[in-house]
């Protein structure tokens, strides 16, 4: 566990035109650990996954993998570096099968030709190294599926070509409680398995659940990142609504960075 | 007077246990592997693995698919479709039986819901021979039982398998493991242990904590139920009551317990402590009455969201009492208490992180089960199976037909 980061983030900015968005944040995530990234609505959350996963350029800082400083133009960089992100919209298609959407978009990039059954094979192996016991048949229609299956179909086309970084976008907001239980077990296992995974959410329980690492993100500024077994509950509140809480955090009130 | 050492004949039994415990455990295996696991050499195993295929414990083949070329070593796997077990388990609302394989194969499965209420022990051994009966009548003549075993929530005595007392499902000095053999009248003595201890031995061996040697698990149905694994051993204690910690008490002079105390873990985080605080008391039981809590939490309900951080307050400084005493690498939370955990996991955690020592939880990992509501039955299908691995040949002997 004590393995240094697969991926650091230094001194990012962002702005969209004149609203600078991230100011000067580091960020960390870890194999074989979650690393809860908190904020209040608006904080930056969405705008820093997309920055790693190379949607936004960023304006100013360092993107580091693996120890080497690397330059991500582009959603296949990202890819490429085994960087994979699980939006909050999903983007699956509801007219195609489990299988054709855990491929989509992936047959040529993957340099690979792979024949239905090949493709079959490789998405029961997924979900089953996922321990994934809900769906019925690999050729069901997405749009049969319920919103915490959909979500594990998300994740699973997130983890198949050997991902090292996994990041989910409030997977379990939309989801009832059996549900977000079983997303939340997947958010685990995918950690345990060696990934270093990132969890936005907004849901204490869910954070304090399953992470070991919190990041808490105050108006654009990385207001700490701690370690889960290390914090409590109301100092991450405090984090959340003030970028600071005793010791932790900011140093000043306007969001100047410690 | 110096003891002897052990006989060939001892040093045989002994391994071939070994090897048939590490193919139940892993599962296929090849000879090469079992090899280096076994630390003997390859005639050796050899000739064990020769003994165990031909008494039909194990069976020797080509693996699946290698996906490499060159020729591929033969495989030992357990004879999982021959060589089962008879598991039982006593829950309050639920009772269920199952036929499980060498290997840890569920082959076939039955279950009822049990009515709350005081305990009928002719209906519940009647229930359970008649699940056993009906299994049996669709297996093959070439099959044989090496055992059986139950799972029951009460403190059971290991001598005997005499439930002392399950507060939670009415019952008290019950000699259950003599009653379900007799009426089973398969010749087979049921071993019984207590609900929890066999959860964490199904969890310590095939579920969530493989590979971890010092784990505790949490078992909620109604009560609180606890097993402890230290060094890889089950925490049995003098006579078989080790680890209730759902009698610990955390709360002196707190909410009255069915075991007679005050403020025991159980008082403070079953599921009446729960569906009271939320004033949901008489709505619903079991799983779906904790799902209703949280499910109402989520949405909003003030009451659910303090009644879990109630019960979750109180789940935390039993978990952190436990991680002072015991340092142990992981927790799990089953049964119930998945549910729980999940739904209060903010307060559970946060308790633990003040009020234990930084340097017992600094590596802590709190899980929730993976083997879910057949953790209990896995556990039982374990303790079934341990004459076999003990002494495969003689027990063989004395069950096959
Ligand atoms: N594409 C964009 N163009 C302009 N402003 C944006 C864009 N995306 C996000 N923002 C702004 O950036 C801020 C941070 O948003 P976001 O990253 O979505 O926050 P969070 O995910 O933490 O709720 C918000 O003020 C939002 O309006
Ligand atoms: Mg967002
Ligand atoms: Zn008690």
């Amino acid at each position: 566990m004590s393995q240094g980061p697969v991926l650091e983030l230094r001194g990012i900015d962002k702005s969209f035109g004149p609203v600078q968005v991230l100011h000067d944040v580091a960020f960390s995530v870890y194999p074989g650990e979650v690393t809860a990234l908190v904020g209040d609505n608006g904080a930056g959350k969405s705008t820093l996954v997309k920055c790693i996963g190379g949607i936004h350029p960023i304006d100013a800082g360092e993107y580091f993998f693996e120890g080497e400083k690397v330059q991500v133009n582009g959603p296949r960089d990202a890819a490429a570096l085994g960087v994979e992100i699980v939006y909050q919209d999903l983007a699956l298609c509801d007219n195609l099968d489990i299988v054709q959407n855990m491929f989509l978009g992936r047959e040529r990039t993957s340099g690979l030709v792979l024949d239905e059954a090949m493709m079959e094979e490789m998405a029961a192996k997924t979900l089953a190294g996922l321990s994934v016991r809900t769906v019925k048949s690999l050729r069901q229609q997405v749009s049969s599926l319920s919103g915490g299956q959909r979500q594990t179909v998300a994740i699973a086309k997130a983890v198949l070509w050997n991902s090292k970084v996994v990041i989910l976008d409030e997977p379990t907001a939309a989801l009832g409680v059996a549900q977000t239980a079983q997303v939340l077990e997947l958010v685990r296992r995918l950690a345990d398995n060696g990934l270093a995974v990132v969890l936005i959410s907004h849901n204490m329980n869910d954070v304090f659940a399953v992470s070991d690492r919190i990041a808490a993100l105050y108006l654009g500024r990385m207001a700490a990142q701690v370690r889960t077994s290390d914090v409590t509950h109301s100092q991450v509140v405090e984090l959340i609504t003030s970028g600071r809480s005793g010791e932790l955090g900011l140093r000043n009130g306007n969001g100047a960075a410690s | 007077m110096m003891r002897a050492g052990p006989s060939q004949e001892e040093i045989r039994k002994h391994n071939l246990g070994t090897l048939l415990r590490h193919v139940h455990l892993g599962g296929p295996t090849s000879r090469a592997e079992l090899t280096t696991l076994m630390g003997l050499n390859r005639s050796t195993i050899m000739a064990l693995t020769a003994d165990l295929t031909a008494v039909g414990l194990v069976r020797e083949e080509l693996p699946r698919d290698t996906g490499r070329a060159g020729r591929p070593s033969l495989v030992v796997r357990p004879e999982s479709a021959r060589v089962y077990v008879l598991a039982f388990d006593v829950g309050v609302d639920r009772v269920a039986a199952a036929r499980i394989g060498l290997g840890g194969v569920i082959l076939d499965r039955r279950e009822a819901v049990r009515q709350r209420g005081p305990f009928d022990m002719a209906e519940v051994v009647g229930m359970l021979a008649g699940f056993a009966r009906q299994m049996h009548r669709k297996t093959r003549a070439d099959t044989v039982c090496v055992g059986a075993a139950a799972a029951f929530c009460g403190a059971v005595r290991k001598s005997d398998g005499v439930v002392r007392i399950g507060p939670n499902i009415g019952l008290e000095e019950g000699p259950f493991g003599d009653e379900l053999s007799r009426k089973l009248a398969l010749g087979l003595p049921v071993a019984v242990g207590n609900d929890a201890n066999l959860g964490a031995l199904a969890e310590h061996t095939r579920g969530i904590g493989m590979g971890c040697r010092d784990l505790i698990y949490l078992h909620g149905d109604v009560g609180i139920g606890g097993g402890i694994v230290v060094n890889g051993q089950l925490l049995g204690g003098f006579a078989g009551y080790g680890g209730e910690v759902g009698h610990m008490v955390v709360n002196l002079g707190g909410r009255p317990c069915g075991c007679g105390s005050r403020g025991c873990l159980e008082a403070e985080v079953g599921e009446r402590a729960l569906m009271e605080h939320a004033g949901r008391y008489g709505e619903a039981i079991g799983r779906d009455g904790v799902r209703a809590v949280v499910d109402a939490a989520d949405r909003g309900d003030v009451v659910a969201q303090e009644a879990l951080q109630r019960v979750g307050d109180w789940l935390g400084l039993g978990v952190a009492n436990l991680v002072n005493v015991f340092n142990p690498e992981m927790v799990v939370f089953g049964g119930m208490l998945r549910e729980l955990y999940l739904g209060s996991a903010a307060q559970v955690r946060s308790r633990i992180n003040t009020v234990t020592l930084a340097a017992s939880r600094e590596r802590l990992r709190l899980r929730t089960s993976v083997l879910g509501d057949d953790a209990t039955l896995m556990g039982a299908a374990e303790l079934a199976f341990a004459q076999v691995l003990a002494d495969p040949l003689e027990v063989l002997a004395r069950f096959a037909p």
